[in-house]
């Protein structure tokens, strides 16, 4: 047995000292240098392309608008991965949740209370509530704008989500909030369905081609639909087509999910049923 | 030649408290040391020019599994027999 750990540590560790020397730079492309050369007007363009990566980097931003081609593979050319994530993380939330309501009494969770700096309870530090109460207001910025600016800079729905609640983990810790679970459960659970249902429903908007077809893309300004020019720029928030409503989407799903994970278990640790 | 000793000592760290995770017998030492695992590997990622992954993994890495096994060790045991 400890011979054939032994023997599968070295293999992979073997297998990643390999694999570093196949890597490229970063933003270059890997089977043709000439592939971000003379770009062509048309919208699809596999001149000089001869990998999947170059195809990625030569047509990401007149297909899909945006300038960030991660976001633009997340969203747009694999999007149905990312549909499959969000299920998963709606079935973990959905069980855990089940899971741990066995374990606290129904009558302890019904009142709600928004505690103010001044009447924090005693075993908290002082230091701890008053520094997240001013934390909180900017963990909760820095994510929306990782949410809104998913098609033009790094991050996007998910990464946005995660840092939000981060931010709810904080004023749990700080019992800035405390007795609160039904009906934070409640509104917390409508949130994280209507993101779903929203990634869905764009996804059947775009059936006339193909389920999650980034319709808007080629559209009206308006609408998500503004050109962006080829290489390197600030790009503009108007563009992107479905990718900030699907990172909106996904946004919000898994922000709302991971609290309702993290309300819960801390309910459970606070006011947990004696043990008979 | 500055930035690749430093890359070397980061990634001794992160080794180091890998390590040390899976060695303490306290459980709260043992999330403390995966949680510095987590603040230097977004360090790391953010050298290797992916900030996707670094923002997930300070949000994740760092945040939410530090506090989710903090509250689960509440309900359990601290030390590992």
């Amino acid at each position: 047995m400890k011979l054939a750990s032994f023997l599968s540590l070295v293999l992979i560790t073997g297998f990643l000292f390999v694999s570093i020397n196949k890597l490229h730079p970063v933003g270059s492309p890997m089977g043709n240098p000439d592939a971000l050369k003379d770009r062509g007007t048309a919208v699809t363009d596999i001149k000089n392309v001869s990998t999947m990566d170059d195809y990625y980097l030569r047509n990401s931003q007149t297909e899909t608008g945006s300038n960030n081609v991660v976001a633009s593979i997340v969203f747009d050319y694999r999007g149905f991965d990312t549909l499959g994530e969000a299920t998963v993380l709606f079935l973990v939330v959905t069980s855990i949740s089940m899971l741990l309501s066995l374990l606290y009494k129904r009558e302890d969770v019904d009142d709600y209370e928004f505690r103010k700096p001044n009447e924090f309870p005693g075993d908290v530090s002082r230091i701890i509530s008053y520094g997240s109460y001013l934390l909180y207001p900017l963990i909760i910025t820095f994510g929306v704008y990782l949410v809104i600016h998913g098609h033009l800079s790094p991050g996007g729905g998910f990464q946005g989500g995660a840092v939000m609640a981060s931010g709810t983990a904080l004023l749990l810790v700080s019992a800035l909030i405390t007795r609160h679970v039904h009906r934070t459960r409640r509104i917390f659970s409508f949130f994280e369905s209507l993101g779903l249902t929203i990634f869905i429903s764009m996804g059947f908007a775009g059936i006339g081609t193909t389920f999650l077809y980034n319709f808007l893309a080629q559209g009206s300004a308006s609408l998500f639909g503004r050109a962006i020019p080829f290489g390197p720029n600030p790009g503009y928030l108007n563009s992107g087509g479905m990718l900030p409503v699907l990172s909106f989407a996904i946004g919000v799903e898994v922000f709302f999910g991971l609290s309702i994970i993290l309300v819960s278990l801390f309910h459970v640790a606070r006011h947990r049923k004696d043990p008979e | 030649m500055i930035s690749s000793v430093l890359f070397i000592i980061l990634s001794l760290v992160i080794i180091v408290t890998a390590m040390l995770s899976l060695y303490f017998r306290d459980l709260l030492a043992s999330i403390v040391s995966y949680a510095v695992m987590s603040l230097v590997l977004t360090v790391v990622y953010f050298h290797l020019d992916a900030p996707d992954v670094a923002i997930a993994e300070a949000a994740i890495g760092a945040a939410l599994t530090i506090s989710i096994f903090v509250l689960t060790i509440k309900l359990t045991r601290r030390r590992e027999e």
